[in-house]
């Protein structure tokens, strides 16, 4: 099999891609958490962990021996984390739309506490976990394709696809962005303010617990690996604008091809480095990030 | 040739706020800003303060352009303003926001903090005077130590103009300084608006308050859509067809 | 009246000087010694914080790289020169405060939340240098063999010697920042984190006191770093991540944000507690957090703030409470 410098780029970038789509898929969450609370999330990549051990336990049968496949593993771990999404939303209802460094605190107390427990119920070991479909890779014009990168990629963009149809359709949908653009108006006019920000950090809990589920074969399962992914899933949002869905896609995936380019092709030890001075660039020419942030607050 | 707003138009997107507007203000002057909302008034401010900068035309002051300029830059040429919406620094007390405002006067570094404390003493107390003189002229001098934001809320205004005027400025903006005042509060403002011409400093004021206008006024300047529509002198403006139009049209009283 | 309370000040001021200054001799062990002198070390960081973030309201998360630097110029300027600590403090501090202010150059514009990830970002890039350029920072093996100082003639080798250098930075620190603080840069501070353009509009040249802010917190930081590797004799890059930075900042938002008095509760108070709860290892982590979340939620102003809202509440002045306390904690609602 030769390996031309096309097909290795080619390689690179649908590598990047997929782990643009988890990162995108976690940006997503900030982003909707964002927008409808005003609230950064700083504790984002261990609701990402811990919706991951949600679903994956019940693949690997660690509860109570029982095993179930892996769509209905993928669909518990999902439904796990948004209900998790519910309690949380009311606990931080009064931290929305404080200040930045309450903000900062308050969810990074919550990430100690999540990394903690979690290390506790399932030991700081993690565990390798079995994709469901083969193992072989498909070739297609000289690029290996593992069968679990589509899937995390086909899945998150079936997700990301249909939270944008749900936004800009759907009843709910709508509500959640009346209420992000202006709350008091939305609330005068009946939608239930905290009732849809309730469901919005649902959905972004949830799609973090898809996020990890789907990248959990291609990815070693243990409590840590929530920082590393929470950080970079945290500056796509920032990359593509704050609040902006469109954004938090293209911020994750641009993120995602960013690393996958500097590990391939400069060096993997800087590519968080790297990473970061790109998009220090990228801010200081559009500060706004790439596709442009919502603001929610008024000057 | 004071302050000089020649062909001044600031668009946001498809807005046009201010449209090719040109005036001057007189030194010496208490020169009013009037018109409905919405004219451009407050937008001209923020122009002429340096919170914007115009998207063509210039504003100068005794020559000099200084739209463009950053806002902090422009105080030290000689402005200084109030806000509609009072914006004192919460956590300070009264004494401590006007002394913020004196400090661009500053010669002291931070190195003289460590290096040449006697100098810090010396200009501390220097400014401490001269806040307290400004304080006892708009007649809150008592309240100097307490947080400014726990002063009833005509009292907070005068502690903004105190702060306003202690960057030594040629020119203060006030912008709609009797807004929430009762009748006897804005009688003394008028009387606080005549203590500080008479001390030189020239006023361009933007008000509703019709009183107030008519009482301190010089020249008056009148705003409709973003379009300046008449100027003159108050009895000359509250005669004027085409004011009353503008005001009658937005169901406003005179 | 006045004399009385005066003479009780200075009675407090004298018998907790003499205090603090026989600590070392009558501390149980060294180990707890040593555990004061990182106090001290936290305290000067959360000092510098507290400068930049809760007076002056710029966010700044990179306190690691700055700590870093100051540490590994000692470090280097020791092991590979042979340099005293007298010389590598100013420069452990010129190093520490110039790429601060280098990081705050471009970051001016920039708001809140990304500014919290630029500088996290920019920590995170130092530590990466840190442990790859092995030719210059021996790499994750870290540096040792640092000597402990020698100052004017006087071996501070040891814990008990060492703290009274510790004692004496942290006062100073104190003092300078007081200083900065009463006077017009500490006002500029404020009024810029109360109201950015408002302090503009009053002629204050905003951009310049942000940076300025952002130096100081480096060159304190600085100071921390330089003492920190004297100290310890030895350093290694995982000492300077992230991790330690968010320590910091808790334990200064816990102590009171926007208070130098809450730099020296939260950097005096947060270890000890730390070190007391490490008898519970995970669980202590799990109830590290939850106390920040309940501290986030209900006392934003941090232990000051509350001590704040209980003599407003009491009517009750603390007896150490100076005449008029304008500093107020950042966070929360106004606390009136």
């Amino acid at each position: 099999m030769s390996m031309n410098i096309v097909s290795i780029f080619l390689q690179t970038l649908v590598g990047g891609i997929g782990i643009g789509s988890l990162y995108a898929l976690v940006a997503l969450g900030y982003s909707m958490i964002y927008r409808s609370m005003g609230l950064v999330n700083f504790a984002h990549g261990q609701i990402y962990m811990i919706g991951t051990y949600f679903g994956i336990i019940w693949y690997q049968g660690m509860v109570m021996g029982l095993q179930v496949p892996y769509p209905v593993a993928f669909a518990i771990g999902i439904l796990l984390n948004a209900a998790f999404g519910l309690v949380l939303e009311r606990i931080f209802r009064p931290l929305a739309n404080l200040d930045l460094m309450l903000m900062l605190l308050g969810t990074i107390g919550l990430g100690y506490v999540l990394d903690n427990v979690a290390v506790i119920t399932w030991g700081a070991t993690g565990f390798a976990v079995q994709s469901p479909l083969p193992n072989t890779p498909i070739i297609i014009g000289g690029v290996a394709l593992l069968p679990q990168m589509l899937l995390l990629i086909g899945v998150a963009a079936i997700l990301m696809i249909g939270l944008n149809v749900f936004l800009a359709r759907a009843k709910m949908g709508k509500a959640m962005r009346a209420a992000a653009q202006d709350r008091e108006t939305a609330s005068a006019m009946g939608i239930p303010v905290n009732g849809t920000n309730a469901m919005v950090f649902a959905i972004g809990c949830g799609l973090a617990a898809a996020a990890g589920i789907l990248a959990a074969p291609i990815v070693y399962v243990n409590p840590s690996m929530g920082a590393a992914v929470g950080l970079k899933g945290f500056a796509a949002f920032i990359l593509g604008g704050a609040g902006s869905i469109p954004g938090a896609i293209v911020g994750g995936l641009v993120f995602g091809v960013l690393e996958a380019i500097s590990a391939g092709f400069i060096s993997s030890a800087y590519v968080k480095g790297i990473a970061f001075v790109v998009m220090i660039l990228v801010l200081m020419i559009k500060p706004a990030g790439i596709v442009g942030e919502v603001t929610i607050d008024k000057v | 040739m004071f302050l000089d707003i020649e062909h001044l138009t600031m668009r946001f997107g498809g807005v046009v706020a201010v449209n090719d507007v040109t005036m001057s203000v007189k030194p010496g002057e208490i020169h009013g800003l009037i018109g409905p909302n919405g004219s451009g008034k407050t937008t001209i401010f923020n122009v002429v303060s340096g919170y914007y900068k115009p998207t063509s035309g210039k504003v100068s002051l005794e020559g000099k352009t200084v739209s463009g300029l950053p806002a902090y830059q422009i105080t030290a040429n000689g402005f200084a303003r109030t806000f509609q919406n009072l914006r004192l620094f919460k956590s300070m007390t009264v004494l401590n926001n006007v002394l913020v405002g004196m400090g661009h006067h500053s010669r002291t570094s931070i190195w003289d903090e460590i290096l040449n404390p006697r100098a810090i003493q010396r200009e501390e107390k220097a400014f401490t005077d001269k806040a307290m003189e400004l304080l006892r002229l708009l007649d809150v001098e008592e309240y100097a130590r307490e947080r400014a934001t726990s002063l009833p809320y005509g009292h907070q205004r005068r502690v903004e103009i105190a702060r306003a005027l202690a960057t030594n400025p040629k020119i203060v903006l006030l912008d709609e300084p009797a807004a929430g005042l009762n009748e006897a509060e804005t009688d003394q403002l008028r009387q606080i608006l005549l203590k500080i011409r008479d001390s030189g400093v020239t006023i361009f004021l933007v008000e509703h308050d019709m009183r107030l206008v008519m009482g301190s006024c010089d020249v008056v300047s009148v705003l409709d859509y973003g379009k300046k529509i008449a100027e003159g002198d108050t009895k000359t403006i509250s005669a004027d067809p085409v004011v009353i139009e503008a005001y009658l049209g937005k169901e406003e009283e005179l | 009246m006045k004399n009385q309370s005066s003479i009780i000040k200075w009675i407090v001021l004298g018998v907790g000087a003499i205090v603090v200054l026989a600590f070392p001799l009558v501390a149980p062990n060294r180990y707890v010694v040593h555990i004061v002198n990182m106090c001290g070390i936290w305290v000067l960081m959360s000092m510098g914080l507290n400068l930049c973030m809760g007076y002056c309201g710029q966010i700044n998360l990179g306190l690691g790289a700055f700590w870093a630097m100051g540490a590994y110029a000692a470090a280097l300027l020791n092991t590979r020169f042979g340099m005293p600590i007298w010389v590598n403090m100013p420069l452990g501090m010129v190093l520490a405060g110039v790429v601060a202010a280098l990081i705050a150059l471009p970051m001016l514009k920039v708001k809140s939340h990304y500014l919290a990830l630029v500088t996290i970002g920019l920590a995170e890039t130092i530590n990466i240098i840190l442990v790859n350029e092995t030719w210059l920072t021996e790499g994750p093996l870290g540096i040792s063999g640092i000597q402990m100082p020698n100052l004017f003639g006087i071996a501070f080798d040891g814990d008990e010697r060492y703290f009274y250098l510790v004692l004496i930075c942290v006062v100073l620190g104190y003092l300078v920042a007081r200083q900065i603080l009463s006077h017009r840069i500490g006002r500029s501070f404020i009024a810029i984190r109360d109201d950015d353009a408002a302090a503009r509009a009053m002629g204050v040249n905003v951009p310049k006191f942000q940076i300025m802010s952002n130096a100081i917190a480096g060159v304190y930081c600085g100071v921390a770093g330089v003492l920190y590797a004297h100290m310890t004799t030895y350093i290694s890059p995982d000492i300077f991540e992230f991790k330690n930075a968010l320590f910091v900042l808790t334990a200064t938002l816990i102590g009171g944000m926007g208070s130098l008095v809450g730099s020296l509760v939260g950097g005096y108070g947060m270890p000890l507690v730390q070190e007391w709860l490490r008898a519970f290892r995970n669980w202590q982590l799990v109830g590290f957090g939850i106390a920040i979340m309940l501290v986030v939620l209900f006392m934003p102003g941090g232990v000051v703030g509350l001590g704040q809202k209980i003599e407003q509440a009491g009517g009750i002045r603390w007896p150490w409470a100076r005449k008029q306390t304008e500093e107020k904690p950042k966070g929360g609602p106004n606390v009136s």
